[in-house]
């Protein structure tokens, strides 16, 4: 059975992407098991000189690499990306690489009618910068638009046409993790490239 | 004009503040730049609002008295900085002080994109409806490979580079007046101003009439106000009211203190009405300010309160050269505010500056260019406050 991170794209205490999250950690548990991650904790980053990086995050780094694949889900704040998940992501590539050709499946849920589109296109880029080189999941987009009328009292999707298309990018992104650890050719030259890759010595 | 410049990075070493800082010394000619940091501002959590401490009010206060705004950004994976991404929320979540701002996106980054793919983004979010600015269109301002761009002075090295600099900075002020004219059409009008006072606020003393001529010393048996050899504790030192005294009465100016319920509460008295710059009489003190000026210059009263309170302006100037050709006289207007940013008052100087700029012109050998046309009150064009104040309208 898979294992895989959830990642809560949020610090917000009440946030439907979390209930997504948990949504899909409950209705896939024959399929993977899923850890919910927070980022609630984290220091704003500031690009320190030592490049030291809290042992928080270092936890949460090694949870990753150990991981099969990882499925954020994000709220759009300003048409992108939260300050808070864009902060996470800055701490998870200073000096330390969890995410390179760790495959990603990229959700978002928001209250309006678009679904976080604009904020998932952002994240997309942000994914694939030199120091994160993820391996998103192509041509799959899952948008909850609405999100507070979303669930039920018991967390459950309703619009069971929403549930049908999760189940089906659920079973294909299992299919793409393993085709991910078969791109093994480029993976030694992407990881020597992000760890050899260092801003400072542009 | 007045710009304010947001550094996008919180980083000690960063590149995007010597850039601002280039801009506000090369380019004073065009624009006064007040840079401002961004590195006390909390991570935004909606759950969590802290929109009314002190660095997210200061920075909305300026924002708001500016004339348009310059953001340098880094890049950080692809995006902006998630420091100035936080900034943005706070400002677009319980208060929205870039609304139809005028804002010029610059940004500088270690590789030779030059923050291209973060401007992008910035836009899109400077764009967003909680947000609202209006962004200059084209100029793209990119310095990449920053590191190889600065002398040990911190001046951009290029001259083609400063140039472009230039040219685009100039568009930026054109633009800015073109926008503040268009949006001028649509202000809302503010709310009417209490200049009667009738209503009370926390700090206001109770019971006593404020037109009474002898308001101060029924407004300090009142409260026990302390005075003579009691020591105060101040932000930051201890003095006794009379040292306070002393020291306010060296000032040189004429200093009034209204509160933000529009009530005169305290000026400097040393001179006798005749011989001041804008008379008071110590029987005023406690009046509301519609008795401390004539009835027909109420509305620029009103107006320039409303400027202050709103934010639209931290200080409002009056020339006022009715003095002569030997004095060079300014009124002053600023708006007082507390830690949390919340408008507290008027803090109405006035003075004679001359002095000073005679000693200047004389320690610098620098002169003075033009005619000093003793009549004209050009600046006071649309909204001239009556210089002369109370006394007038009591007689
Ligand atoms: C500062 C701020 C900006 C927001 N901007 C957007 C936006 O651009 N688009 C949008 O759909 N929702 C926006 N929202 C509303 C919701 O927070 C958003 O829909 C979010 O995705 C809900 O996710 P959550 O329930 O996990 O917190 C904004 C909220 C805040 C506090
Ligand atoms: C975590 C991290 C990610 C970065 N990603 C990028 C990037 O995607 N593109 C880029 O041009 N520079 C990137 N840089 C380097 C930046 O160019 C540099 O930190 C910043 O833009 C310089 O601005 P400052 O000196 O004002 O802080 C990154 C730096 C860090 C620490």
């Amino acid at each position: 059975m898979k294992h895989f991170i959830g990642l809560v794209g949020t610090n917000s205490d009440h946030s439907t992407n979390r209930q997504l999250l948990q949504f899909i950690q409950s209705h896939f548990r024959e399929h993977a098991t899923i850890e919910l991650m927070e980022i609630k904790s984290l220091p704003v980053f500031n690009k320190p000189e030592d490049s030291s990086v809290p042992t928080d995050v270092k936890e949460m780094a090694e949870k990753i690499e150990q991981a099969d694949g990882v499925i954020i889900s994000t709220p759009e704040y300003d048409h992108a990306v939260p300050a808070s998940l864009m902060n996470a992501l800055n701490w998870l590539s200073y000096g330390i690489y969890p995410f390179v050709d760790k495959p990603v499946m990229i959700t978002g849920a928001s209250y309006g009618t678009l679904g976080s589109s604009r904020a998932q296109a952002h994240l997309r880029q942000i994914l694939d910068a030199p120091e994160l080189k993820a391996r998103i999941m192509p041509s799959s987009e899952f948008l909850l638009a609405h999100s507070l009328q979303a669930f039920n009292e018991d967390n459950q999707l309703v619009d069971p046409e929403q549930i049908e298309k999760l189940e089906g990018l659920f079973a294909d992104f299992v299919i793409f993790v393993d085709l991910v650890t078969q791109l093994v050719h480029a993976h030694g030259s992407n990881k020597k490239a992000a760890e050899n890759f260092s801003w400072d010595n542009l | 004009m007045k710009f304010v410049g947001i550094v996008g990075s919180n980083a000690e070493l960063s590149y995007n503040r010597k850039l601002l800082q280039f801009i506000k010394t090369q380019y004073q000619d065009l624009f006064e730049l007040d840079v401002v940091e961004i590195k006390d501002i909390p991570m935004f959590n909606q759950s969590d609002d802290q929109t009314n401490t002190a660095p997210i009010q200061q920075l909305n206060q300026k924002i708001l008295a500016a004339d348009g705004v310059i953001i340098a950004t880094p890049e950080h994976n692809h995006t902006i900085s998630a420091g100035l991404k936080s900034v943005l929320e706070w400002l677009s979540f319980k208060i929205h002080p870039l609304e139809n701002k005028p804002v010029m996106i610059v940004g500088a980054s270690y590789y030779d994109q030059g923050s291209s793919r973060a401007q992008l983004h910035l836009r899109q979010i400077l764009d967003a409806p909680g947000v609202n600015a209006i962004v200059m269109p084209g100029n793209e301002f990119l310095l990449g490979k920053v590191k190889e761009k600065f002398d040990e002075n911190d001046q951009l090295t290029d001259t083609n580079t400063v140039k472009f600099l230039q040219g685009v900075l100039e568009k930026f002020v054109d633009f800015v007046r073109l926008v503040n004219r268009l949006e001028a059409r649509k202000e809302e009008p503010l709310p009417k101003e209490d200049l009667y006072v009738t209503d009370t606020i926390e700090t206001t003393i109770e019971c006593v009439d404020m037109a009474a001529e002898d308001w101060v010393e029924q407004a300090a048996a009142k409260v026990n106000a302390v005075e003579g050899d009691t020591y105060v504790k101040l932000n930051r030192g201890i003095l006794t009211v009379d040292q306070i005294n002393t020291f306010l009465a060296s000032m040189p100016m004429e200093l009034t203190y209204a509160d933000d319920n529009n009530q005169f509460l305290y000026y400097n008295y040393t001179k006798e009405a005749e011989d001041m710059l804008a008379d008071r009489v110590p029987g005023q003190v406690g009046n509301p300010l519609a008795l401390c000026h004539p009835e027909r210059s109420l509305t620029s009263v009103e107006w320039v309160i409303q400027q202050l309170r709103s934010g639209r302006q931290d200080v409002v100037r009056v020339h006022v050269p009715t003095h002569g050709p030997d004095k060079f006289v300014v009124h002053n207007y600023q708006a007082m505010h507390d830690d949390e940013g919340n408008y507290k008052g008027i803090n109405e100087y006035i003075l004679d500056f001359k002095p000073i700029v005679d000693w200047y012109l004389q320690q610098t050998g620098l002169r003075l260019e033009g005619e000093i046309d003793a009549g004209s009150g050009a600046s006071q064009q649309d909204h001239g406050v009556d210089a002369g104040s109370g006394a007038s309208a009591k007689a």
